[in-house]
Formats: structure tokens, sequence, C-alpha cells
């Protein structure tokens, strides 16, 4: 019965997991490099998880625990799995003979539920480095290394240096970016398109780019915005709204370090009905021919001048609690401004 | 006084209305300017009406200690100023690596004063430097309106919005001796020399330009604010196709004097032609050049070869160039761009990879109550300023245009600059209020009324003669009809006008005039109570330790103990080293075996805490702690990790829960050392973060307490000297206490420093 093993082994070659559990952590080590060759980061379940860490081991484990799927709403998590894929798809391919001793793998929380129970985690993503128990390059902690996501997500760049630090003496493949030719194709095809529509249209188009009024809304525009605080929440990514706890909207933040994206585009709406205002006032009034009509228009304008003067006093009180100054119509503190972040 | 300047605004359009006469009107003129001078001067003065006359914070105190410097050893000895006794043990090179224009101005004035048998003190010209600038640049801001419009009002009023404006009293104050104080005059005052020498094309003012952007260099690292301004000006002219000699000469003259005035200062150096944030002004030099050549060859040549030429030469030389830049930045020979400013286009930068700037306040963005704080009812003039540029659209009004949106840009992105925002805020606003004002204003006499009705009915009257070339002039100017509008809003802009006084006096008074090295503070009855913790520490400093005591610190407070206490640091506010400032970092976050080591090698005698704990004094230590980790951890990954300053439910804290790695921190120790003994067992608790701490304080082994102030914000510890036994501190300090002996270790025999 010579052709029983034979076999055996191409029906446990799908199972190769399987047949590494027995075995010791360097044919383990070459069963996970062969796969995570073919597909890197390596896609982990619980029991293969079990398996890739278990304890003897020679070699280094990095697993990002995630939790891919929308309805977990991860941000995180999505916004970090394209740099973690760059990061060890350039760490395999620049590592073939596993070398460095390092695999990386991804356990999704649908596949490894029992894993994040058993890890008692509350939050994703989470990324361990199992450092090898035994060989050459062993450390006498056998607890994982945690990366630290308090930064946002991190570039693979950073995750890059994180690995090296506590790897050292293996060599460490770049980070490779690969051309996204496709996109520089269609860049270029459409910088080419736009390119020869603007010149194909440029009569028409010419007037518009000349046009003062145009120029003028633009900068207008451009002011407002970056007056009105939009770089500080381009920078600092603040929520465009946020609950005041009662089931409500809250939509001024408080404290005068602080403001919240509906906040920012109010103001700037705020300021740019007052600077409307004054510049019907001040040149569009006096243009008018018609008593009854100039009448009316600065009438209008005026109040719509104190009005919103009034309305920005007191946005302001409410995120400067000791201002002093007011007017009328706005003169109690209207806008409820919760103390609690 | 203040209030005065913002209601004398209207009687004064009245007068220059009355006064025909040319004289009367410039009489008024320099009346008015005086009075917006001697107002921009006075509202500075509160702190040292309400301290004394005192340096601020923590830069002036460097400035004024190059100062005295500079006055006791003369000039050449300042220009080769190694200063040994900052950034101990490796000193610096102070002389080459600051900017001078402040401290020689103070010197000239001090020196003339002197010729003049004027006795004056060098500190009361330092603390009164920046307000007496203030008074010039508002007469810097009259100037550069009077270019942009005919009406004369708009000067007076940004000369008045100028001296009153928090967001440049912010850095002028009475005692903010620092760079800015006099750097706010000199960039208004460059941009008028600009603009006069742009419409003039004269190389005269092209060369004054050049000489005040030297000046500019010499005082602050702002000036590439100019250096990028103008550049940016002169291209946009050039696309609207406004190239004109009169641009070729203005640009090329202050370009070529006022790069090599820039050289001249040695911290500047050969940067102009180096860095990226000079690199625009280099490259619309040359393409002005290019223009200038082109202009000339059509016209000497016929067109049809002339676009034939266009084309070749234009794709050569931008090639060539685009070569030339790769090149040069490949080899090394420019530098990329600085951190400081890479992190004004790449707002995440910063945060990742440079925690010393992200670290300082300053550098943050600006929120929007921010910008109504500093700027008021300003904030809304400016736009509608603006668009009223938008109308005559000559080179002048370009460069508002531009100036407003590149500023608003930066002051969008980085607190500090607010400051560079506030002249062009105060110059729009001021052509939008004026218009305004003028328009409403003008029935206010009666004889004034009739001259207009006859003139708004001919469509002939002066105003509408000077704007009938405006685009949008699809109608004549009329004027206004009834008294009715015009008294409804001359009366709400005065009210408005006198809440932006109101308010810029409220602000000055109440978030811009604190030294911050004296606090104060309301007692129960209302009468203000001096916390003096800071200068009474430092004095302890000056009085009891050796002369060359090092002291160690975190870095904001270098200047102020170089200046104050006349000790040596290890670092200070000239933050040139990262890794010394690492090391100091380290040193506060490591548990007291790792401490002590670097604290020995860098023979620090002192070491000096800021604790706001018992006051509620949230400047302190403990809050800027997570900087010091997050920088040492920048340089030191393995030993300092921010994580292990957190409880594992990442929470900050100082209380019982705090966790090991913080409560082992020598920076926790030295803060808490003692501090639960101050009050009944149990009650312990600090006023700052709202912890009650255990009752049981942290042990210092090798510290001891030296000094604490009076309200225990400065708190100074004394580096013990080894053990004479060759015990270490923790073995000694336990072995004291079992015994309950209290046994001053003497100072004796040779002593050998242990070796990690």
């Amino acid at each position: 019965m010579r052709w029983l093993p034979a076999l055996l082994s191409i029906v446990a070659l799908p199972l190769g997991s399987f047949a590494a559990k027995s075995s010791s952590s360097a044919s383990r080590f070459q069963t996970f490099h062969t796969q995570a060759v073919s597909s890197s980061p390596l896609k982990l379940s619980d029991s293969t998880y079990k398996k890739l860490t278990s304890a003897p081991r020679d070699y280094a484990v990095a697993v990002l625990l995630t939790a891919l799927d929308a309805k977990y709403g991860c941000q995180l998590c999505t916004a970090f799995q394209p740099e973690w894929e760059v990061l060890s798809k350039s760490w395999t391919k620049g590592d073939k003979k596993g070398e460095s001793r390092l695999i990386l793998s991804t356990l999704d929380f649908a596949e490894g539920r029992d894993t994040f129970m058993s890890l008692g985690l509350q939050t994703a993503p989470v990324l361990f480095l199992f450092q090898p128990t035994t060989g050459p390059h062993a450390v006498p902690n056998p607890d994982p290394l945690r990366f630290d996501f308090a930064n946002g997500p991190p570039s693979a760049e950073q995750v890059h240096d994180w690995l090296a630090r506590h790897l050292p003496d293996r060599p460490h493949p770049a980070v490779y970016r690969p051309v996204n030719y496709v996109r520089w194709a269609v860049s270029t095809v459409s910088v080419l398109g736009v390119l020869g529509v603007v010149f194909k249209l440029s009569p028409y188009i010419l007037p518009i780019i000349q046009n003062r009024n145009v120029w003028a809304g633009l900068s207008l525009i451009g002011i407002l915005l970056f007056t009105s605080g939009h770089m500080y929440n381009q920078i600092r990514k603040v929520p465009y709204v946020s609950g005041d706890g009662r089931g409500g909207i809250s939509y001024f933040a408080a404290g005068f370090q602080s403001q919240y994206g509906l906040e920012t585009q109010i103001i700037a709406f705020i300021y740019g009905v007052l600077s409307f205002a004054t510049i019907s006032l001040a040149m569009k009034a006096p243009r008018t021919k018609d008593n009854n009509v100039q009448q009316i228009m600065v009438i209008a304008w005026g109040i719509v001048l104190t009005v919103m003067y009034s309305f920005l006093l007191s946005v302001f009180r409410g995120k400067n609690g000791g201002y002093p100054f007011k007017l009328p119509p706005f003169i109690v503190n209207s806008i409820s401004i919760p103390n609690s972040i | 006084m203040a209030v005065a300047e913002g209601a004398r605004l209207t009687p004064v359009e009245l007068l220059v209305s009355l006064g025909r006469n040319p004289t009367t009107k410039t009489l008024l003129k320099i009346i008015i300017l005086v009075l917006i001078a001697t107002a921009a001067v006075a509202s500075r003065l509160f702190s040292v009406i309400r301290f004394e006359s005192i340096i601020h914070e923590f830069d002036p105190w460097f400035n004024f200690r190059a100062t005295k410097y500079l006055v006791a050893n003369g000039f050449y000895q300042f220009w080769d100023w190694f200063d040994d006794r900052t950034w101990h043990p490796l000193g610096r090179v102070t002389g080459g690596t600051l900017y001078p224009g402040l401290m020689v101005t103070s010197g000239v004035i001090y020196h003339l004063l002197r010729f003049l048998t004027v006795p004056v003190d060098i500190r009361n010209i330092c603390v009164l430097l920046a307000p007496a600038f203030s008074g010039l640049t508002a007469y810097a801001a009259y100037l550069l309106t009077n270019e942009m419009t005919t009406s004369s009002s708009a000067g007076l009023l940004a000369a008045a919005f100028m001296g009153i404006t928090p967001g440049y009293i912010s850095r002028s104050v009475a005692g903010s001796y620092d760079n800015e104080a006099i750097a706010i005059f000199l960039l208004v005052f460059t941009f008028y020399l600009w603009i006069k020498a742009l419409k003039l094309g004269s190389v005269l003012w092209g060369a004054l330009c050049a000489l005040f952007y030297g000046y500019m260099v010499a005082s602050w690292g702002g000036y590439a604010f100019i250096t990028c301004l103008v550049p940016l000006h002169a291209f946009v002219l050039v696309c609207m196709g406004r190239f004109s000699l009169r641009l070729y000469v203005a640009y090329t003259t202050w370009y070529a004097l006022g790069t090599l005035a820039s050289m001249q200062i040695p911290f500047v150096g050969f940067l102009p032609v180096r860095t990226s944030e000079h690199m625009p002004a280099l490259g619309i030099f040359g393409f002005l050049q290019l223009v200038a050549f082109l202009e000339y060859v059509r016209s000497a040549v016929p067109s049809r070869q002339f676009q034939t030429f266009l084309y070749i030469g234009l794709g050569g030389i931008f090639g060539a160039g685009l070569l030339g830049l790769v090149g040069l930045t490949a080899g090394g020979y420019i530098a990329p761009w600085s951190g400081r400013f890479y992190s004004l286009w790449d707002t995440g930068y910063a945060k990742i990879h440079i925690p010393i700037i992200a670290s300082v306040s300053e550098h943050q963005p600006t929120a929007w109550p921010a910008f109504f704080f500093d700027l008021n009812m300003l904030i809304w003039l400016f736009p509608a300023g603006v668009y009223m540029c938008f109308q005559k659209l000559e080179d002048e009004h370009v460069f508002i245009i531009v100036y407003a949106l590149f500023g608003s840009y930066f002051a969008g992105v980085m607190v500090r600059l607010m400051l560079t925002l506030t002249p062009v805020v105060c110059v729009a606003a001021a052509i939008a209020a004026s218009q305004l004002l003028d328009t409403y204003l003008q029935y206010k006499s009666p004889e004034v009324v009739d001259n207009k009705e006859e003139e708004s009915t001919d469509g002939t009257s002066k105003k509408s003669s000077k704007q009938s070339t405006l685009r949008s002039a699809s109608q004549p100017v009329v004027g206004i009809y009834t008294v009715l509008s015009k008294a409804f809003i001359a009366g709400a802009m005065t009210v408005f006008l006198l809440i932006f006084v109101q308010h810029c006096t409220w602000v000055t008074s109440n978030a811009y005039s604190s030294p911050s090295v004296v606090l104060a503070s309301r007692m129960p009855d209302g009468s203000q109570h001096i916390i003096d913790d800071y200068r009474e520490a430092y004095q302890w400093l000056r009085q009891n330790t050796k002369e060359d005591a090092k002291i160690m610190s975190w870095w904001d407070y270098g200047y102020q103990i170089g200046g104050m206490a006349d000790r040596p640091t290890l670092v200070d506010n000239n933050t040139w080293n990262n890794t010394h400032i690492a090391t100091v970092g380290k040193a506060m976050s490591s548990r007291e075996e790792v401490a002590y080591p670097i604290m020995r090698q860098h023979e620090v005698d002192y070491v000096l805490v800021v604790f706001g704990g018992l006051l509620g004094y949230s400047g302190d230590d403990i809050n800027k702690f997570l900087w010091m980790v997050r920088i040492a951890e920048g340089i030191w990954p393995d030993e300092v990790k921010e994580r292990d300053f957190f409880t594992p439910r990442g929470e900050y804290k100082v209380d019982a829960d705090a966790s090991e790695t913080m409560k082992n921190s020598l920076m926790y120790k030295m803060s808490y050392h003692n501090y639960a003994s101050l009050f009944p067992p149990g009650q312990a608790q600090d006023r700052v973060r709202g912890a009650r701490l255990p009752d049981q304080s942290p042990v210092l082994n090798s510290l001891e307490e030296a000094y604490t102030s009076e309200n225990w914000i400065i708190r100074i510890y004394k580096v013990k000297d080894l053990d004479n036994v060759g015990r270490d501190h923790a073995a000694a300090a336990s072995f004291e206490r079992g015994h309950k002996k209290k046994k001053a270790i003497k100072k004796r025999g040779p002593r050998v420093l242990r070796v990690e």
C-alpha cells in the first residue's frame, strides 16, 4: 500500500495547517511563511491564530486584530487596512526566504470572535507583536507588544519603524508602495482632457476667468473660510455636530478653543451676511435712484446688519463666558452651550 | 482714553469737511495721528500700571539679557558673543543665532538718550519699546491705506484700528519685549514702501524698501512673510497681464538689494539662496527677467517669428530651470523645507514628526473665536473692504487682495500668524468703514447738503466722477436721500465703533496684559493679590546658589532662569538642540535610578519644577509633562513610552490610580513631594486636575528639597552628591529612615563618578 501515504498527503495538503499542529516551531513557520508569500497579510481564524502564536516559537508574529465589517463602524480599522497591506506585502516580498522570521497576519473580528473575547479586547484595531520565545532572538517576556494607535491611523512607514525597532539584528525590508499605474493613466488622461476642453472652450471660459466678479467671489469665499476656522477643522478633524446629552443637537462647542464643523459654517455665514450688508449699504444703496426703494433698502440692510451683529455677539458670549458686550435684540444669552464636552 | 478715540471719528469727519483749507486739514490730520499714537501707547500700559515696569513672559527675558550684554560690551562683542551659561555643557553661539534688530534698536535709543543727557534705565527702554513702536505702526498703516484710496478718512481709520486692535496689542503690550515689537512696524512700512516703489517705478523707493526689508530680516524670522508675499504679488500682476517697467524696476531693485542686506545677518547668511522659503523670490526674479526680455524681443521682431521664439525659448528655459532645481535639491545644495515652514502646508506633518513644534501653543491652528477676539468687528468689515478693492483693481489693490488671502490662510493654520494678518485686516476694514461713513455722513452740514443735492441731480459730483471708471458703476452714484437712512446707518456704525473700542480695551486689559511672571488674583474682598512666586524663587536661586550652579528645568523656563536668576541652564526657549531637550525630558520622565546618572553627567546642581496644584495654576509642569514624554520618546522610543503614563483605561491621572511609570517618574515625585503633609489626612488634593491624592507622598532618594515658593508654584530640588560610603541613594535613604537619624551627608574625600 505505497499509495496510501501519498494519497493522505494529498488530502492533507489543503489542511496543511492542521498537519503543522504537531510539528516543530520551525516547520510551522515554514508553512505559514509559504502561505504568507502567496497572500500577505495572512488571514487568520481563531484556530490558526492559536496555532501561529502558540508558545515555543522561534519566529515573530505581528497580528492586526481588526473589525473591517461595515456594521462595526470602525473607521480607524478601514483607514489603516490599506497601509497594513502595503506594509505586509512589501515586507513579505522583500523577505521571500523568511530571514526576518516575521509573519504579518490579520485577524478579523468576524472570524476571530473567540480570540477577541479571550484577550478581553474592547476596541479595534489592535496590533500585537509576538516576539520569539526560543532561538537566537528570544526575549524573556512572552507577552506580546502592543502598538499605540493613539494618534490616528499610522502610515506603513511608522509601523515599519516600530517593527524594525523591536526586531533588531534582522533584515527589515523597506516599505515599497506599488505605483498605481491606473491612477496615473487616469489622471494624465483627465488632465489632458480638461486642458483640451479648456482650449476648445476658451472663447467662452476666458470671459469668466477674466471676470472680476468671479474672482471677487472666490476671494471672499476663501477669506470667509479661513477666518471662520476652517483650517482648524481640517487639522483637528473636529466632529460636524455633537449631541447635547439630552437627545438634541448642540451646534456650538463649549469653550474658547474648540468648535464644530457646522459651527464654523454658521459663523462663516454670519460674517458673509454682515459683509454683504456692508457692501450693499456702501455701494449699492447710494447708486439707487428711486427714493423709496433706497429708503427701504437702507433700512432693511441696516436691520440685517444690527440683528446679525447682535447675534454674533451673543454667540461669542456663549463661547467666552465673561464677555460683557451685547447689542439688542439678542440681549439674553439665547444660545446655551453645555459646559461639559 | 481709547474710548474717546472711536467717538471722535465722526466729529473728525465733520471737521475735515468743514475745514476746506488744506493747512487746516493737514494740521487736523497731524493732531489726529498724534492722538491715535497716544491712544495706542496708552492702551498698552495696563500691565505697567497694574504691576510694575517689568519684562513679560519667556522670550523677552532673553532679549532683555542680550540687550544688557550689548549695552555693556558694545556691538562687536555682542556680534561675537558665545554664551556658555546656556545649553550647558554645549553653550550657544548667541551672536550668530539671533535676530539682532531688536537689541540694536534699544541700544541705539539708549545711547541716543544718554547722549541727550536723559538718564534712563535700559530696562525701561526695553519695557516701553513695543508701545512706542505701535504708534509708528499706526502711522505706517495710515500711509499704506492712503496709497489704496483717495479718501483720507480711510487712512485715519486704519491708523486707529491698527493702534488698538487686540490682534496686534497681544504682541506689543509694555514689557512684551519681543522681536514682534518692532517687526510689525517694519512689516507694514516695508509694504508701504513696496507699494510706493511699484506705483512710481522708482529705484529710490525700491532701495528704501530693500533697506527696511533688511532691517526686518535683522529683527524677526517672520521676514519670510515679506519674502513670499512680494514675489506672489509680482507674479499675480504678471499673470493678469500687468507687467510693466515699473514692476520690473521696483522688484529687481528690492530683490537685489534686499537679498544682499539680508545676507549680512549671520543667522540668515546664505539661506536666501538655499532654502525653499526664499525660492519664490529668486524664481520670480528670474521670471521677471524673462518676461522683460520677451517684451523687448516682441517689440523688436515680427509677431510670427516671435511666437516660435516664445515657444522654444519658454519651453527650454522652463525645462532647464526645473532640471536645475531638482538637481540642486538632490545634490543637497538646496535644503528641503524646514520643518516649521513645512508644517504650514502639510498640517499633519508637525504632529507626527516634530513634537517640539507641536508642543508650542503658538503653533496650533486657530479656532474662530480667536479671530473674533482679536479683531472684533473688523473681521466682517475685512471681506467687504477686500471686495471694494476689486472695484478699482489697480496694482496696489491686487496687493491687498493677495495679502488678504495669503494672510488669512496662514492665520488659520497658526495662531501666532494672526499678527501678520492684522495689518491687512485693519487696512481693508478701514477702506470699507470709510466708504460707508463717507456715504452716510455726507449731509451732516446743511451747507454740504445743498451742494450735494445739486451735484447729485447733475450726476457730476466729485464722488461720482471719481467712480465713473469703476466696473460696477452701472449706475452713477446719487447719494443718500433721507436723513432717516443716514441717521440710522451712521448711528449703527457709531455704536459698532464704540463697542469695538470697548472690546479692544476689555481684551487688552483682561487677556493680554498679564506679565505671566507675576500673577494676579482677587481676594474675597475684591482687592488685588499679587502672586510673585516666580521672582521669589529666581531671587532665591540668585542669592543662595553658587554663581555657576547648573539648573535643570523644562525649556520653557530657561530664559527666565538666565534672565532673572542669572544661573546656567541646560535647555532654554531657543530650542536649537532637540536631543538636549529630549535628554531633559528623559530625566524628568524616568525613574530616579535612570535620571540620576543623566543629571550627574550634565553636572546638574538644582532641578526646578513648576507646580500649580496648590493654587490651581494650570500652566504647570504636570500639564506639560506629556510633551516632555513625547519629545523624549522621539529620541529614546524604547526607554520612554507615552502609553505607560496613562492608566490602563487610557486616562492621564495623578491620583492613586496613576500608572506606576507615572508615579515613579522624577517629575511626579518632585511635584508632589511632601504635598500631602499640607493637608489633614485624606484631604490632599490637586486643585488643577481636581484629583484627590494619596496620603503617602512620593519618596525622593537622590534629590532633596531645597526651596519651595510661597504658593508652591516653584519647587527647587538639590541633586544629592554621591554617598560617601558608596551606597546608592535608595539604600542610604532607607538606612537613614530606618534609624530615624537626621544626618547630613558631608562632602568629603575624593569622589568618583559612577558610570552606568
